[in-house]
């Protein structure tokens, strides 16, 4: 081959190396970015009277006399809108019977539209659920309703090779005519004033407790459930961990006994993580019945189980990591092994097992599958500390999956994902980027 | 001074080991390592517990319904009464977004590996593997909550037109390397002068231009492709090989790494490039750790829930045809975790245990692929010490 041929093809593996590093970082990028901006709209958006008057209600935040105020603004605004429902209604009492039906359908369309809006419209009567008590909480939501009370969406079947596609019809023409017709352009005009929308810097959604399966308010209790897994989990796994790096390193002889111990190590931490939560029902649950059904308490077992492996390995290079010359002055001075490990070789390598454990804790925290069949519940209240033993738990990891696949309202509700995840990404990488800032003054300080 | 004390407050005998005192520590020294010990065979025992009441609950199963409708048939109707409990399209769905993941995951991965021991000098190379962590580190669920809110609306919407994206940035590159590669290749026998270079730069021409009609032939078929759903394995693969490779890249990057300067060292001396000695000569030594790399990842994607649970579309069918990536499939770790919620109320049925048959199934898997990967690296590690 040619000289030249030869430097592109180094340079372009050069490059193919370095390429797939930088497609590394974009896909962390990809998948960060959208997450945190998401997440942020979930405690930084725009918020409306019906979100300042579901806070004062239900958790006695907020000004009294302005909420009364802006109320009293917000319903002068309103009561147009109500009075063009009732001019309709009277108009439809006149209509001959099959006209009336025609009209029927579409007038239940807008009234269900302006409640969704405003909450439950005059002569109505109280929702016994939470979330038909309430207008719109958020402005973009309210947006979005309003497109929906302006337009009727129909589907263009027209090219039989291509999927259909949307196109919109101003709904006005469906009521040309009626007492009903002024309704739109009043509503586009003065949507703003029915709702007063606010930049609202909602830091309840992290210490709030949820209302009505998430569909408002925050996210508390998920945040405490993950806490108490990851927590109980470390609790086991952290001492038996360290130990267990203590024997492997210090003690266990090079035979066959020890190497099948090592391979035993590397198994579990092989072991699928759905496995685990099959092993936790199956072993804690249902054969030693750690607790009636799931608890805190089993699936902080079940976890720590998992992340004992990972624990083990950190701690046992941690030790390995402790300078020779330690030991041997140690030693050389006369104290037994036993005192060397805990007075020289523990306290030298705590940081380095310390980063072990802060890896495993934000594993721990992550980690869904084997808390599904042992601790999680997807709707629940916070449980106090007493009820760990019990009681099962909502945790972020569970509830991720649990309101974006299997909530009623998943689509509706996409901001308190968003935000749910964004809060478990934020815990799981600043533990992660405390220990790996917490390695680098290691390695500098054993550097000298 | 043959009576000094080293410290006046103790008598000197606290310093005489009598036997008394060496009993005490012998004693002490037996029980706690045999507390140590026990402690430390915790582990074996779990890993025992696990398969033995994984086991327990999986075989019921199979001495109700046999092993032939598991492991052949496909039609999956466990809540039917009777039930029918075919795995083999789970099965399959499993492999299939298994192989996916590894096929995008291993040549990024080695080739990250790869720049990370040898092409990227260590200032650079500090800031490179937080990034690696970093993807390691982000929860399962966030990726299957990406993979269903983010990325399959995106699939299903802007499907060919990622799909051309996606065929012209990798296969481009190459398409030109290769391009030229097999143009030196042709030339390279003739004799040397202005003639040769007159052919070569016709033949580069030539086949660069077949090349880009291939590439455009291609692309233009990618771009017409309509994704009807973006829950489906191209999307599972795609999440799942980001979330092997920091598996991959990390062991392959210890076993590239454990292959000595020396033999590197001699290859430059021949007067190899950097490209030469490392596929020549460092790979080819590490092939068995990079294997074991490869294995780990695997393990990974197979034994992964929350991404395929949520993305994958869980239509438990055996694509058409067989090699479509762009359907809907369903997978083992999905089936366990969706099936269970229904099943757990049936403790005792078929329909509970073959949730458990499919955790054995994984549990094996796992379990040979570790083997086989630690039998490769300690093998390796045996054959760079010994030679």
């Amino acid at each position: 081959m040619d000289l030249g041929t030869r430097k592109i093809l180094d340079r372009s593996f050069t490059a193919v190396g370095v390429t797939s590093i930088l497609l590394m970082a974009t896909a962390l990028l990809v998948v960060i970015v959208p997450i945190f901006t998401g997440g942020i709209g979930a405690i930084f958006f725009k918020g409306t009277i019906e979100h300042r008057k579901l806070q004062y209600n239900e958790f006695g935040k907020g000004d009294l006399d302005v909420l009364q105020r802006q109320i009293v603004e917000t319903d002068s605004y309103r009561e147009k809108v109500f009075r063009m429902l009732e001019a309709f209604e009277v108009e439809m009492e006149l209509m001959e019977p099959d006209e009336r039906s025609a009209y029927s359908p579409k007038y239940k369309k807008v009234r269900d539209l302006l409640s969704h809006l405003f909450g439950p419209l005059p002569g109505e009567m109280e929702p016994i659920l939470l979330r038909y008590q309430y207008g719109v909480t958020r402005w973009d939501e309210a947006e979005e309703s309003l497109h929906k009370l302006m337009f009727v969406t129909k589907w263009d079947y027209s090219n039989p090779d291509e999927m259909a596609k949307p196109y919109f019809v101003p709904r006005s023409e469906e009521f040309e005519g009626t007492a009903l017709a002024g309704l739109f352009p009043y509503m586009e005009s003065n949507l703003e004033n029915m709702l007063l929308p606010e930049q609202t810097f909602y830091w309840g959604f992290i210490t709030e407790r949820s209302l009505d399966a998430h569909i408002f308010g925050g996210i508390w209790a998920e945040i405490q459930g993950t806490f108490f897994l990851a927590v109980g989990a470390m609790l086991f796994a952290f001492p038996l961990g360290v130990i267990a790096a203590i024997y492997f390193t210090e003690y266990a002889k090079d035979n066959f006994f020890t190497s099948i111990l090592r391979s035993a190590n590397s198994t579990l931490a092989g072991v699928p993580s759905i496995v685990f939560g099959l092993f936790g029902l199956a072993f804690f649950i249902n054969t030693v019945k750690v607790s009636e059904s799931k608890s805190v308490l089993a699936g902080s077992l079940t976890l720590a189980i998992m992340i004992l492996p990972t624990i083990i390995r950190a701690a046992e290079e941690a030790i390995l990591a402790v300078p020779k010359t330690y030991k041997e002055a140690s030693l050389g001075l006369g104290s037994t092994k036993w005192r060397t490990i805990m007075t020289v070789i523990l306290p030298a390598a705590l940081p380095g097992i310390i980063t072990g454990g802060i890896i495993s804790l934000g594993r721990a925290a992550g980690e869904t599958a084997p808390i599904i069949f042992t601790a999680a519940v997807s709707v629940g209240a916070t449980i106090g500390l007493a009820d760990v033993f019990s009681s099962p738990t909502p945790a972020l990891s569970w509830n991720i999956y649990n309101l974006a696949s299997e909530h009623e309202a998943a689509n509706e509700i996409r901001h308190v994902q968003y935000g749910m995840v964004l809060a478990l990404i934020s815990i799981v990488l600043l533990l992660n980027l405390s220990a790996i800032l917490l390695r680098a003054r290691i390695s500098k300080k054993l550097k000298g | 001074m043959p009576n000094a004390t080293l410290d006046s407050g103790k008598k000197p005998d606290a310093f005489v080991l009598t036997p008394e005192k060496l009993r005490r520590q012998r004693i002490a020294k037996f029980f706690g390592e045999g507390f140590l010990l026990v402690v430390a065979s915790f582990v074996a025992i779990v890993v025992l517990f696990i398969f033995y009441f994984v086991a327990v609950d999986a075989i019921p199963f199979f001495q109700q319904r046999g092993f032939t409708e598991f492991f052949t048939s496909t039609s999956w109707y466990p809540a039917d009464e009777p039930g029918e409990f075919g795995a083999l399209a789970i099965i399959y769905g499993s492999g299939m977004v298994t192989i996916g993941s590894a096929l995008i995951a291993v040549p990024l991965g080695i080739s990250a590996a790869i720049c990370l021991s040898d092409v990227l000098p260590f200032s650079v190379r500090q800031y490179a593997k937080p990034v690696i962590e970093m993807l390691a580190a982000i929860p399962s669920v966030a990726y299957g909550f990406f993979a269903l809110v983010i990325f399959a609306p995106l699939l299903q919407n802007y499907g060919g037109p990622i799909l051309m994206w996606a065929w012209w940035l990798i296969a481009g590159p190459f398409v030109l390397l290769a391009v030229i590669v097999v143009a030196d290749l042709i030339t390279s026998g003739d004799g040397g002068g202005s003639e040769r270079k007159t052919i070569r730069w016709t033949v580069t021409g030539v086949l660069g231009i077949l090349a880009l009609v291939f590439l455009f032939w291609v692309g233009n078929a990618l771009n017409a492709i309509q994704i009807l759903s973006g829950t489906n394995a191209l999307n599972v693969s795609l999440i799942l090989s980001f979330m092997a490779l920091p598996t991959i890249v990390s062991v392959s990057e210890d076993s590239l790494q454990a292959v000595g300067r020396e033999l590197r060292e001699g290859s430059y001396a021949l007067g190899a490039t950097r490209a030469e000695t490392i596929v020549k000569t460092v790979l080819p030594a590490a092939s068995s750790g990079i294997l074991a790399a490869v294995i780990l990842g695997i393990m990974r994607a197979i034994g992964e829930t929350m991404v395929v649970w949520m993305a994958s579309g869980n239509s438990s069918h055996i694509p058409d045809p067989w090699y479509n990536y762009l359907d809907s499939i369903r997978t083992l770790t999905a089936t366990i975790a969706g099936d269970m919620g229904e099943a757990d109320q049936v403790t005792g049925s078929a329909r509970y245990h073959v949730l458990f048959a499919m955790g054995l199934l994984l549990l094996v898997f796992s379990f040979i692929c570790n083997l086989v990967s630690e039998r490769i690296v300690v093998r390796q590690r045996k054959i760079l010490a010994g030679e």
